[in-house]
């Protein structure tokens, strides 16, 4: 792997950490180490014992003899045998009470300063960063928000292979290579880890952070899996290995919100494994005849999938707790030909979208199948949709959600919010929209619905409040839309991967008003960095909502200056060029004034500096102007 | 603004061009036929016939006598106005790109690709001597070695040649001698086209680069640049208004790959002084691949790949807009 910063890779831990996790870093190697065993006067442990089969054992047998008995007598010994060699360290039982321990404990790294990873936070300004990858791939930039125009933070040649991603909390920048992953961070961008991976294609993050899952294709052997492996961000190990048959629904492996679980379904079977263990939860796999799909609540650890119908048995949707396995709910489906399960940001709802065909039709119907997670016993309320449902999104933060229907031309979006009364009401609904997608603000209230590649880059931006469209506006040919994490900004792309001209982000505010275009020589993706959650409670945040018009006037009063100062710099700079521009034009006037003669000897006389100069040349003509057509069939007249 | 769209071309426009009192407006394209339209209600006035290939240029002496046209026939001809009648046949060895009378409408220039073996040449005819018509003898060819002239003006006083080349280069060939007087390396791709203010003082180069760039005439010092991210096709200097007008688009293999949608490709309109972008004007159905301003500055025309030629007349609002400063 090639990387600009040249240092060794390290195993260090970051600057605040507590290390006092002996257990869990050397785990393995401390297993080996050996214990003072009770009832046992002395005992010799030899370790680095090269592994010999049985024709053998008895010769290393007398060697070790001869070269322990010098420490004493040797009165009983034990050499381990696995797959029919000697394997593990050899105990020899000896007289005398000295335990001698033949034992080489791992040599401590030294630590490495990779500053402050959580740097980008502290910006004064609050401005959030975005990664950029331009000139098909050649080039990524990272940059800082600023409302007139992106600062440049970090940009490297090459500094991934193919793309770039954020980790969940925005701590690491993760780049692809041949030979692996590198993960990058700190006000430097320095390198922090990396993780080697043949042929790396796919990774996805544990939501803590701590893990990274890794995929390559060129991997897998049937002894030893590699295709799919589990990486200990902060050491660099390898904590396990998977096979992995296909990675069409990447990521294979779904993490619990807290970390503490991730999972996978393979042909009716659910696995869950814990972590740090990276074992089967309970030691086994659950058997789910037919199981389709799962995901976990983004806010509990709970599980939700489903089975198709099975002869008499009807489909069924089911909500699991994880770890007791309890089942909190499982509600029955009829005539079901698919689900699609979507969550709501915090865990707060759950919504299966069923398509079904209803017995003795053979048209396809949707409904949308609404878990109200936080009351008891889970109730289900179901919403009929009359159309083929294009897309659909959670309100984060909220309980709304938006519904892209219909078929093109004539496709709608509804609005719907789920009460607290039991009630799911249709809010809005908007006819003839030009969209196939719908990104919501990650604060909630706001969405933009964009129409994006074939759409040519419709963009509505909607307030949620009063589902009013505060703008509709273009960007043509956009195939991407992003939010900033804070919601106070959208970015809309056409990236090069998906349309070879005019490459280019545009900033909008929330409102959909359009505050920056930047041109980026092939420009391929931009990503927001994310945000980690605040560390503030409720209480402060109901403070600072309190006391938000104090806060505002600073913030009015800091931007007003900082926009008077850019107008004026612009216009400073529009009244120099004006200037210059007079000079210029005055000096090339009195140069051509002093060439007037020359021109009228060219012309035989004839003066034509100006159009009029001529009057007497003038003609008066008549002239046609065609006003309109009408057509008269002869017959009427 | 109701623009009046001309159809007179089966294929892509190569250029148009004003006379210099700007009530003839006369376009040429890959057809063989040069037309001559009114620029006051775009009523064709007639077609220049006899060409055998696309037709890459065009140009009206000052009194709108004569039409001087070149081709891809390997021919550059000469015709009168107003009759339509071929006055002169001049054949080339390759095709002739670009072509011009001087100020005093005695001279004419034209350029001949490189191709076919043969070299690009910038060829001069003195109009007043019959001889070097009828012997097909310009009295002066400069050869271009390096880069191949891809755009060419004549200088204010029929001095010299602003010729742009392939490679992005701009220089001045003396109509006497031959030599490069002066020179400018600042587009770093090919000019497409080259026009001169209405004065003759500045010229206003567009290039593949992306952008466009104004000159003096006499010295070629750079005055100014306007940027896009498009390839800008051509350039035109507002007579009256401190304004460019930019036309352009990508090349003509990726327009069916990327936009169908109507009407997209748009003729810019930048401050000269500012080099800021203002506006915009839609209604080509491809690139622009020419543009140019009525002498008067009232109206602008450009003619598309799509074969139209639209002349627009500005509204009141064009001439009161201003930038703050």
């Amino acid at each position: 792997m090639e990387y600009d910063d040249g240092e060794e890779p390290s195993f260090s831990d970051p600057e605040d950490f507590v290390d006092d996790s002996d257990q869990e870093l050397l785990g393995d190697v401390l297993r080996d180490k050996p214990q003072e065993a009770d009832g046992i006067d002395s005992v010799v442990v030899v370790d680095n014992v090269p592994q010999v089969g049985p024709e053998r054992l008895e010769k290393l047998k007398n060697v070790i003899q001869k070269i322990f008995s010098k420490f004493g007598k040797i009165t009983n010994d034990f050499y381990p045998i696995a797959d029919g060699k000697t394997k593990g360290p050899v105990l020899l039982a000896k007289e005398k009470k000295n335990v001698v321990i033949v034992w080489e404990a791992p040599e401590k790294q030294p630590f490495k300063d990779f500053g402050n990873l959580r740097h980008w936070l502290e910006d004064p300004d609050c401005r959030d960063q975005y990664s950029v990858i331009y000139d098909s791939g050649e080039r990524t930039g990272i940059f800082a928000n600023d409302v007139k125009e992106p600062i440049e933070v970090e940009e490297r040649a090459r500094w991934t292979e193919t793309y770039v991603r954020w980790s969940p909390k925005g701590t690491y920048l993760a780049t692809f290579h041949q030979r692996g992953i590198a993960l990058w961070g700190g006000e430097k961008f320095k390198q922090i880890q990396r993780f080697s991976h043949q042929g790396v294609q796919l990774i996805d993050f544990s939501p803590c952070e701590r893990y990274v899952v890794t995929f390559s294709p060129l991997m897998d052997t049937k002894d030893d899996p590699q295709a799919i492996i589990i990486w200990d961000v902060l050491t660099g190990q390898k904590k396990r290995g998977f096979h992995c048959e296909s990675s069409a629904h990447w990521p294979i492996f779904k993490w619990s919100p807290d970390g503490k679980f991730f999972a996978r379904m393979t042909q009716d079977t659910l696995s869950i494994y814990e972590t740090p263990s990276m074992g089967l939860l309970d030691k086994k796999s659950l058997r789910i005849n037919g199981i389709k799909d799962f995901s976990w609540s983004p806010g509990d650890n709970i599980i939700a999938f489903w089975v198709p119908e099975d002869k008499d048995i009807p489909a069924r949707v089911t909500l699991m707790q994880l770890p007791s396995r309890n089942e909190i709910r499982v509600r029955n489906l009829f005539n079901v030909v698919d689900c699609k399960l979507h969550w709501q940001k915090n865990g707060d709802y759950l919504c299966v979208k069923v398509d079904r065909t209803p017995k003795g039709t053979q048209g396809v119907v949707t409904n949308f199948e609404i878990f109200r997670m936080r009351e008891k016993q889970v109730p289900v309320d179901v919403v009929e949709m009359k159309e083929s449902i294009i897309a659909f999104a959670w309100e984060p933060n909220g309980s709304k959600f938006a519904v892209l229907h219909g078929e093109s031309p004539r496709i709608n979006v509804s609005f719907y919010h789920v009460k607290n009364n039991g009630k799911i009401d249709l809010i809005k609904m908007f006819d003839k929209q030009q969209a196939n997608s719908i990104f919501w603000s990650p604060q909630g209230q706001f969405l933009v619905l964009a129409g994006l590649r074939s759409m040519n880059g419709a963009l509505a931006f909607v307030d949620t409040s009063d589902c009013t469209m505060m703008n509709i506006a273009e960007h043509y040919m956009a195939s991407d839309v992003e939010w900033d994490p804070t919601g106070r900004y959208v970015v809309t792309s056409v990236s090069w991967w998906s349309h070879k001209v005019d490459n280019a982000f545009w900033l909008w505010t929330f409102q959909g008003r359009l505050l920056q275009k930047t041109n980026k020589e092939r420009f391929c993706q931009l990503l927001w960095r994310p945000r980690p959650p605040s560390l503030l409670t409720q209480e402060q945040i109901k403070l600072i909502k309190k006391d938000l018009k104090k806060y505002s006037k600073i913030f009015e009063q800091k931007d007003r200056l900082s926009q008077s100062k850019a107008s004026k710099e612009l216009v400073d700079k529009r009244r120099s060029m004006m200037e210059d521009y007079r000079k210029y034009r005055e000096r090339t006037f009195d140069m051509y004034n002093e060439q007037k003669p020359l021109r009228l000897e060219l012309r035989g006389g004839v003066d034509t500096d100006e159009l009029d100069s001529n009057v007497d040349d003038w003609e008066e003509e008549t002239i046609e102007f065609f006003i309109n057509e009408e057509i008269i069939p002869i017959g009427d007249l | 603004m109701r623009p009046i769209l001309l159809q007179g071309h089966e294929r892509s426009i190569t250029q148009i061009k004003y006379n210099r009192e700007g009530d003839l407006l006369f376009s040429v394209a890959k057809d063989p036929v040069a037309n001559a339209w009114y620029s006051v209600n775009g009523e064709r006035l007639g077609t220049y016939n006899g060409h055998t290939g696309a037709v890459w240029c065009v140009d009206a002496d000052w009194d709108t006598k004569n039409v001087l046209t070149g081709s891809a026939d390997n021919s550059c001809r000469l015709w009168d106005c107003e009759t339509g009648k071929q006055l002169a046949l001049l054949e080339t060895s390759s095709a002739v790109r670009t072509c011009g009378f001087d100020f005093s409408g005695n001279i004419i220039m034209f350029s001949t690709d490189k191709q076919m073996g043969y070299q690009c040449f910038l060829n001069y005819f003195d109009l007043r001597d019959p001889q070097q018509i009828e012997d097909n003898q310009p009295y002066l060819s400069v050869p271009c070695n390096e880069s191949k002239i891809t755009s060419a003006v004549w200088g204010p006083l029929g001095e010299f040649v602003i010729a742009g080349h392939e490679n992005g280069e701009i220089n001045q060939y003396s109509a006497k001698s031959g030599e490069i007087l002066k020179a400018a390396k600042e587009h770093t791709k090919q000019i497409n086209d080259i026009q001169t203010s209405v004065d003759l003082t500045m010229l206003i180069s567009a290039s593949k680069d992306c952008t466009a760039k104004m000159f003096d005439s006499t010295n070629l010092e750079h005055i100014k640049t306007f940027k896009t991210e498009r390839p800008v096709n051509s350039a035109a200097i507002s007579p009256n208004m401190d304004h460019v007008v930019m036309g352009g688009g990508q090349e003509a293999m990726e327009v069916t790959t990327t936009s169908t949608r109507i009407g997209k490709f748009e003729a810019r309109f930048f401050h000269a002084a500012y080099e800021e972008e203002f506006g915009r004007v839609k209604g080509h159905f491809g690139p622009i691949n020419c543009v140019a301003f009525h002498p008067d500055g009232k109206s602008y025309s450009s003619g598309g790949e799509d074969g139209y030629v639209r002349i627009h007349y500005f509204d009141p609002q064009y001439f009161d807009f201003e930038l703050e400063a």
